[in-house]
């Protein structure tokens, strides 16, 4: 049972994580909390489920849904983001709010083109149910399952790669600390901001396909939890932390199963998120990995 | 090498540098001195294109960089050593320099580049895995110097190399710029030690509420009344 729980917890956490990840990905860079990340989350999962339904290949679908969406996040950025950015003096709160604008945007424009009703992935595996017994206890395990776990840890296997093991990363990662220095060195830094808006986006259509996926259905509401469950989760890895990010997410997904199975909770289950964040600001405020404000 | 014309740059409604102009030759070490808020940080910033002027030119080797960012002027060989030396915390000392030759494509001359660092600033070498962030304000104003020689500037920006450090580091950081110098460089120095930099410059200007009120050889501007009364003290 408690490894049932597990299994099911990570399998959620890993989603958190990389539909979070984008956010972490652009607040690094930019400084700014990007909630139209949940609109790339929604948008990939319809462009992913198009391209299947047309081509049949699922792996056509993540790739062209991927690039797609990672290309529509650079176009914001060029459009939207970095022209607001750009103005003198700029509350952060305005971006924040042509980012929510986006948002909301991209869900009545996936309701108006796509229609308000469900859609089903219907991915056939070939096995659809895997039941094992591990220390006389029965467990399963559904394909999909395994198809999130491998196809995240790629996914962020692949960002630690360009994060700590490329020139781009390693500007990345300067950009992320002090933007005017690192264009000082050389650093093309729009380059260093089109990489987060490619790589985020990408990310979160990723992991729209993949809820999808597993739930057998995609609505244009799809967006809407992960638009504050993810504010929630970039927060308690420590803002703009990468790894931070990968750690919260599974934490998250661990506490709402947990706390949900073996506790009779008098809150909805998508509130839980939001008490272990209040819990971790009243402890660390800068959240598990983050630092101290940067100067 | 570096000449700039009648620059004005203003911070909202408030204009710090009134038209100012200064030159700096082929292979020259110029210093600007002044007191605290006369503009010269300000003045080095807006030739690394880090500030934008309100008007006026600034040229370099017979380009006009005004309208340039300043990644593109790194890659014409303008390295600038920031106030308050602003390395990476967050990155190791190695990662440091090899920002700092970002635009510098060719593998071999980064080693080249590294070991040269590492020669001038032994101390750095023995550190190269350590985190920026950790070391202590003198090894970091050395890393902020090396990592802009990692780009093999044409023309060094140097601010207020001084700043929050041990006299003996002053010493050391000083001996660095002029021997620097003497290899070829081109530098302009902004400080408030003005002291130390006229003792290393070969020429001085002195800035004061954004004008320049002053200007001629280090060794003349060592022996003014105003400026030992002002600034030598």
């Amino acid at each position: 049972m408690f490894l049932q729980q597990l299994i099911n917890a990570l399998t959620i956490g890993s989603l958190y994580a990389l539909t979070a990840m984008g956010a972490t990905l652009i607040y690094g860079i930019l400084g700014i909390l990007d909630i139209a990340n949940a609109g790339a989350y929604l948008v990939g999962a319809y462009v992913g489920w198009y391209i299947f339904h047309a081509t049949g290949s699922i792996v056509l679908a993540f790739i062209g849904s991927m690039a797609l969406v990672g290309l529509g996040g650079v176009v914001l950025q060029r459009t939207v983001y970095s022209p607001i950015l750009a103005k003198p003096r700029t509350l952060s709160i305005i971006p924040l709010v042509a980012a929510v604008g986006l948002f909301t945007m991209s869900s009545d424009a996936v309701r108006l083109i796509c229609g308000a009703g469900t859609k089903a992935y219907n991915l056939k595996f070939p096995v659809m149910v895997y039941k094992f017994t591990v220390f006389g206890k029965k467990l399963t395990i559904q394909p999909a399952w395994i198809m999130i776990f491998v196809l995240t840890a790629v996914l962020l296997f692949i960002l630690w790669f360009i994060l700590n093991r490329t020139k781009l990363g390693l500007a990345w990662r300067a950009t992320a600390e002090d933007a005017e220095i690192a264009g000082v060195c050389g650093v093309n830094t729009s380059y260093a901001m089109a990489l987060s808006y490619i790589l985020g986006y990408g990310f979160a259509a990723a992991a729209g396909i993949m809820t999808g996926i597993l739930y057998n259905s995609i609505t244009p509401a799809l967006g809407e939890v992960p638009s504050y469950k993810m504010l929630a989760i970039i927060v308690l890895g420590g803002l703009g932390n990468p790894l931070g990010t990968v750690i919260a997410g599974l934490l998250i997904g661990i506490a709402e199963v947990f706390l949900s199975v073996y506790f009779n909770l008098p809150i909805p289950k998508d509130a839980i998120a939001f008490v272990v964040l209040i819990i971790m600001l009243l402890i660390k405020p800068s959240g598990l990995l983050g630092r101290k404000n940067k100067v | 090498m570096l000449e700039i014309r009648d620059l004005n740059v203003s911070y909202g409604m408030m204009e710090v540098l009134h038209g100012i102009s200064l030159k700096v030759e082929d292979k020259e070490l110029v210093s600007v001195i002044g007191p605290n808020g006369a503009g010269k940080s300000t003045l080095i910033k807006t030739i690394m294109g880090i500030v934008k002027p309100k008007s006026g030119t600034v040229t370099y080797d017979g380009q006009d960089l005004t309208k340039m960012s300043s990644f593109q002027r790194a890659q014409l060989g303008i390295g600038y050593v920031p106030e308050g030396r602003r390395v990476f915390g967050r990155l190791s000392v190695e990662d440091n320099l090899k920002m700092g030759a970002y635009a510098v494509k060719d593998k071999e001359r980064l080693k080249k580049n590294i070991s040269r660092v590492y020669e001038i600033f032994p101390r750095l070498g023995e550190r190269s895995r350590q985190l920026a962030g950790t070391m202590s304000g003198g090894e970091q104003q050395m890393l902020a110097i090396g990592r802009a020689l990692m780009l093999d500037p044409k023309l060094l920006l140097i601010d207020e190399v001084s700043m929050g450090l041990m006299p003996i580091m002053v010493n050391t950081c000083f001996q660095v710029i002029k021997e620097l110098n003497d290899e070829g460089i081109t530098i302009l120095v902004v400080e408030q030690n003005a002291n130390k930099a006229l003792k290393v410059a070969d020429r001085g200007y002195v800035l004061e509420t954004g004008n320049i009120v002053l200007t001629d050889t280090a060794e003349n501007l060592r022996s003014n009344e105003m400026v030992r009364s002002a600034y030598l003290g």
